[in-house]
């Protein structure tokens, strides 16, 4: 009977292996929940510098057993803040705790206003996120709100023919705060003529704080046979707003050729967020996974403007009804 | 020359076993093999975790629709039985705060061989092996970029049923118990914190893994009783169906307990261009 039960037992035994971690919904529990979900999984631990059992001990003293939930929600949206990401998000049915020193720390170096009545007087083309026409001296110009916002190749291809004459073209994604990296491949499908190394992207292969895969690279194809193309010279504008997707769309385009980055370092974002949850229910986003530009860099810092393109709004020049981030693209482009 | 022989031997061993079939066939008239068809509902608890969504454990119900099948093996009716079946499921869980839900779904085929064994008059044994293809997803609401978990599978199982043949009153009843292990075989499962964006982007290193009971424990427990009313039975019974792996660190259990019910029957099929004959003896294809 003895060789009966055996291999019966090993078979429980190994099965019982796949065992989950389990934390009780109290305050303590609570804490220590989130806190492993990050240890396990946040990927930009060593490139920010975040000594996160350091982080454990400091606010693992501030919790305490008759602590309500509100309280608990601050100490835990605190310790986040430690990892100085826009894209960790804690949330509850009160409140989503948001890092915010990312863009509030630095000069907006925008105003939507200014564009659609000084450059526009309000008549501007607008189609599927985009507000589109033509600037004085034969520029076209492009500004894309949201990545969240869908662009059908048809809706670019009415863009592009519409500002097919330009003799250049700007593409303003400033206070663009992401969405969906599917847009922006339709976008940078426009600007290439050939595949194109774009970038690379890590995961986490384990719990450990340096298991990370080989980066891997991303290729884009150019849009298809009969989209339209724009090869002429283009100037990107960014500001501290521009995050996630928008942030890894001014990575690509400033490695392409005749593309210029104009404006003011973007504001990072480039791990793709993960999801994960609670004990009491509260879900939280992370950075898992880090993309890397074409190059083999991090742009969880931001994206630089090119050499010499570093401009900051200035408000007098606003008040003037100019843009000084704008008209140094143009500058740039009836140069060339 | 050791190479022909070898050849010569092997060939004439295939041309050897048909020839003994044939000629036991022509001393005999071939029994009719009816088949066994079961088509069931299945409802009850279903039990979700997987890691690389959530680390908590959802619970909430479930629910399958499965058909079996089984039919003893033209080649030896007597003493093997092959089956099949296949089940749909579906499971509807919370999570313990009760604001987010995890969806599994899931579709299962199984074809296996079985031995049969009469120990004692009514009782039969059978033992085995099958093959499964297994394919579903785990879907969380609540989360972005990673909101599915993909499942596929393809297994190696070892099964077997016990049937016992007895009688309530005048009414005959089978009761018959069915386990499926999976023994080995490959599965589908990303990378510890690999997004499946990164799988679109081509990236398809380290998707498959091999399986063994250390990363892949699956067990199958089907109790039915099958009551003959008249051509046609009431089935009922419970299934209690366990599903675990862990592999690059991510943990993920299935587990299901549910009440089966449906109906159960044997068919014969007969060809019209081909004679009948009166003497066929009727083989069962479970007991």
């Amino acid at each position: 009977m003895r060789h009966i039960f055996l291999p019966l037992i090993l078979l429980l035994g190994l099965a019982s292996c796949h065992s989950i971690d389990e934390y009780a919904d109290n305050p303590r529990g609570n804490f220590e929940a989130l806190w492993s979900i990050l240890d396990e999984h946040y990927c930009f631990f060593a490139e920010k510098g975040v000594d996160w059992n350091e982080v454990h001990r400091t606010y693992s003293a501030r919790i305490g057993d008759e602590m309500t939930r509100e309280e608990l929600f601050i100490v835990c949206a605190d310790m986040l803040d430690e990892l100085r990401d826009g894209h960790v998000n804690l949330s509850s049915s009160f409140n989503t705790s948001y890092y915010r020193k990312w863009w509030s720390d630095y000069p907006q170096n925008f105003n939507k206003r200014l564009i659609e009545e000084s450059y526009f007087n309000f008549n501007y083309r607008q189609s599927s996120g985009m507000i589109y026409g033509f600037l004085p001296d034969n520029i076209g110009y492009i500004y894309y709100e949201s990545f969240s916002a869908t662009v059908g190749e048809g809706n670019l291809d009415n863009a592009l023919y519409f500002l097919a004459s330009a003799n250049g073209l700007i593409i303003d994604i400033r206070d663009n705060s992401g969405g969906s990296l599917t847009n922006v491949e339709t976008f940078v499908s426009r600007f290439i003529d050939k595949p194109t190394l774009v970038g690379y992207i890590s995961h986490k292969t384990g719990p450990g704080h340096s298991d990370f895969s080989e980066p891997y690279p991303i290729t884009y194809n150019p849009a298809g046979d009969g989209r339209i193309r724009w090869a002429k010279p283009i100037v990107v504008l960014t500001n501290r707003s521009t995050f996630s997707a928008a942030n890894n769309f001014a990575s690509i385009m400033k490695l392409l050729p005749g593309v210029t980055m104009v404006g003011a370092t973007t504001g990072g974002g480039s791990g793709m967020p993960y999801s994960s949850e609670l004990p009491c229910g509260w879900g939280v986003r992370f950075s898992a996974c880090s993309m890397l530009d074409a190059q083999g860099r991090s742009t969880e810092a931001g994206v630089d403007p090119t050499p010499g393109c570093a401009v900051d709004l200035d408000p007098m020049d606003a008040l003037n009804g100019k843009d000084t981030i704008l008209e140094k693209a143009l500058q740039i482009l009836l140069s060339n | 020359m050791l190479l022909r022989n070898l050849i010569i031997s092997l060939l004439t061993l295939a041309i050897a076993i048909p020839a003994k079939g044939a000629t036991e066939s022509t001393d005999s008239v071939s029994p009719l093999r009816p088949v066994f068809a079961a088509y069931t509902f299945e409802a009850g608890s279903g039990h979700l975790a997987d890691t690389y969504l959530t680390p908590l454990k959802y619970s909430g119900w479930h629910m399958g629709l499965d058909y079996t099948r089984y039919q003893a093996m033209g080649f030896d009716p007597d003493n093997w039985t092959m089956s099949l079946q296949g089940n749909l499921s579906v499971d509807k869980t919370d999570n313990p705060a009760r604001n987010a839900t995890m969806w599994d779904l899931m579709l299962s085929l199984d074809w296996g061989m079985m031995r049969k064994f009469r120990p004692l008059p009514g009782l039969t044994l059978a033992g085995g092996g099958s093959t499964s293809l297994n394919a579903g997803c785990l879907y969380n609401d609540r989360n972005g970029n990673n909101p599915a978990s993909a499942k596929g599978s393809w297994t190696v199982n070892l099964t077997g049923y016990a049937a016992y043949q007895w009688k309530i009153g005048r009414l005959p009843v089978t009761l018959m118990y069915r386990p499926t292990l999976p023994v080995t075989g490959i599965f589908f499962a990303p990378d510890y914190g690999e997004l499946y964006y990164e799988i679109y982007l081509g990236n398809h290193k380290g998707l498959v893994h091999g399986a063994w009971w250390g990363n892949y424990f699956a067990l199958d427990n089907l109790l039915t009783a099958d009551l003959h009313f008249g051509s046609t039975s009431l089935r009922v019974g419970y299934r209690a169906d366990f599903f675990s792996t862990k592999v690059n660190n991510v943990v993920t259990h299935i587990y299901n307990h549910s009440f089966v019910i449906g109906i159960s029957g044997e068919w014969l099929s007969f060809d019209p261009r081909r004679p009948r004959s009166g003497r066929s003896r009727i083989v069962s294809p479970i007991l």
